[in-house]
């Protein structure tokens, strides 16, 4: 297969997962909080996880612009929530309030996914098993990130389809971002290191940001560093035996 | 001079250079709870990096032996908060939860040095023509983790001094230990994954059951976010160019 398909196929493949975080709605129609903070603890330790893989690659590699893409990363996410005026958003509001909140909150979701789509297609250019890896890490995650986004759109008359679908579509630009970057990093591999970078720092900016801030004011600290911890070290773990 | 004695006297010199990063706190006085957050972020930026790093090397000698090492870590630390929680812990001015945070820090910190120690001791072992570079690069190595725990003492009201001594304190099992895994190069090799594993579990831990949830309750969260995040790439960055 054409390795630009293969990136399309696991990047389409890690979006689609996120139609299985509502599947928790169809049996039931609310979560309580402390699961909502499970799922949040869950997402973030997996994105970790990832970023730990991407850094541990980028180390072999030219460095100095690691770090750089790395704070650019950092300050692109931090800009993308200030200027769309959300960085102080409360990202897991399951109450009925404006319904401009649900707007919000999908947007804020597209460019998290942005950034994950950068991830998995600087990965799939180091090799495609570690892009597979990454993508699936990625994808799982995708899960528990996608509940929380069903319980905030259900909450607030959204159908559990649509709030499915609507939590896939705002992952597309997860496919959108990894055939680019994938296709542009393939026609100027010198742009690997900086690319490589930016995807860790934009992943551990997001985790800081959006994941683990709410994480704690659902369940206990001990129950949300166990959770992260345990999702980041099956990451990392994985990585390092696939080598 | 014996060997094991310049080994010592090397890892004495590292376990020193801990004590340079109380410096920058010496200008710092404001102990506001949002000094208390940014220096909680700084602090877990500088771990998490430490982290990374080290289970990057420690993944190259066994992924199992370093998940074994993080496991016991982890539960180390929960065992040491349940033990902590039940006494009314006074540490200088501070009592209660910041006393108990400021204590763990140390404990976490100083248990870190052992697979320091055994790292600089094992790498003598390959020939003391390195030695000299270790010796810098450990030391250099050490001075953000005093600044960990500076940041953490400081804004609860240790002084200068104290956030030295005690970020020394947190080094000396490096000479201690040094000079065993010099002597028995072999044997302590084969350890060092577990060890390894265990600083960086008890590092990333501490991180994200103390120093995170306190940060987020006293500022926003995208000053935490930018602190830890770029603190941990200049880590991750200091430590491979040192």
């Amino acid at each position: 297969m054409d390795p630009t398909l293969t990136v399309l196929l696991y990047s389409s493949l890690a979006a689609g997962t996120a139609a299985l975080g509502a599947f928790p709605f169809v049996f039931r129609e609310r979560l309580p909080i402390t699961q909502i903070g499970w799922a949040n603890a869950l997402a973030a330790g997996m994105m970790l996880g990832a970023s730990y893989s991407l850094l541990v690659t980028g180390l072999d590699r030219q460095v100095v612009r690691g770090a750089v893409g790395a704070a650019l990363g950092i300050l692109f996410v931090y800009w993308t929530h200030a200027a769309s005026k959300t960085e102080d958003l409360d990202l897991n509001r399951l109450d009925e309030s404006e319904p401009v909140y649900g707007y919000q909150v999908l947007l804020v979701n597209t460019l998290h996914s942005a950034a994950e789509g950068i991830a998995i297609g600087v990965a799939m250019i180091v090799s495609i098993p570690f892009g597979v890896f990454v993508a699936g890490a990625i994808a799982v995650h995708n899960i528990p990130e996608a509940t929380i986004l069903c319980a905030i759109l259900t909450g607030r008359g959204v159908r559990v389809r649509d709030a499915g679908g609507l939590a896939v579509a705002a992952n597309v630009s997860q496919v959108l971002l990894a055939v680019v970057t994938f296709t542009v990093i393939s026609a100027a591999p010198s742009m690997l290191p900086w690319a490589l970078g930016f995807a860790v720092g934009a992943l551990i900016y997001l985790v800081m940001s959006e994941l683990l801030p709410e994480s704690y004011q659902q369940a206990g600290s001990t129950t949300i560093a166990l959770v992260t911890l345990a999702a980041m070290g099956v990451v990392a773990l994985l990585q390092g035996v696939g080598g | 001079m014996h060997p094991a004695l310049v080994v010592f006297g090397y890892g004495l010199i590292t376990a020193l250079a801990t004590g340079l990063g109380a410096l920058p706190f010496a200008f710092l006085r404001s102990v506001s709870p949002k000094a208390v957050a940014c220096a909680n972020a700084i602090a877990a930026g500088l771990m998490l990096g430490a982290s990374f790093g080290l289970v990057a090397e420690s993944t190259q000698h066994g992924a199992w032996q370093t998940i074994v090492g993080a496991t016991v870590g982890v539960v180390s630390i929960l065992i040491a908060q349940r033990v902590l929680g039940r006494h009314d812990v006074e540490f200088g001015r501070a009592r209660g939860a910041g006393a108990q945070r400021m204590l763990l820090m140390i404990v976490v910190m100083t248990a870190h040095s052992f697979s320091e120690g055994v790292a600089v001791g094992v790498s003598f072992g390959g020939g003391a023509t390195l030695a000299v570079v270790i010796t810098a690069a450990i030391a250099v190595h050490n001075i953000p983790e005093g600044l960990a725990i500076s940041a953490v003492l400081r804004p609860r009201g240790t002084s200068v001094l104290g956030c030295a001594g005690w970020s020394i304190f947190s080094s000396l099992p490096q000479p201690l230990m040094a000079v065993p895994a010099f002597l028995l190069v072999e044997a302590f090799s084969a350890v060092l994954p577990y060890g390894i594993g265990f600083a960086a579990g008890a590092m990333v831990f501490m991180v994200l059951v103390e120093l995170l949830p306190e940060a987020y309750g006293h500022a926003r969260k995208p000053v935490v976010a930018l602190q830890v995040s770029l603190t941990l790439i200049a880590m991750v960055l200091f430590q491979q160019y040192l």
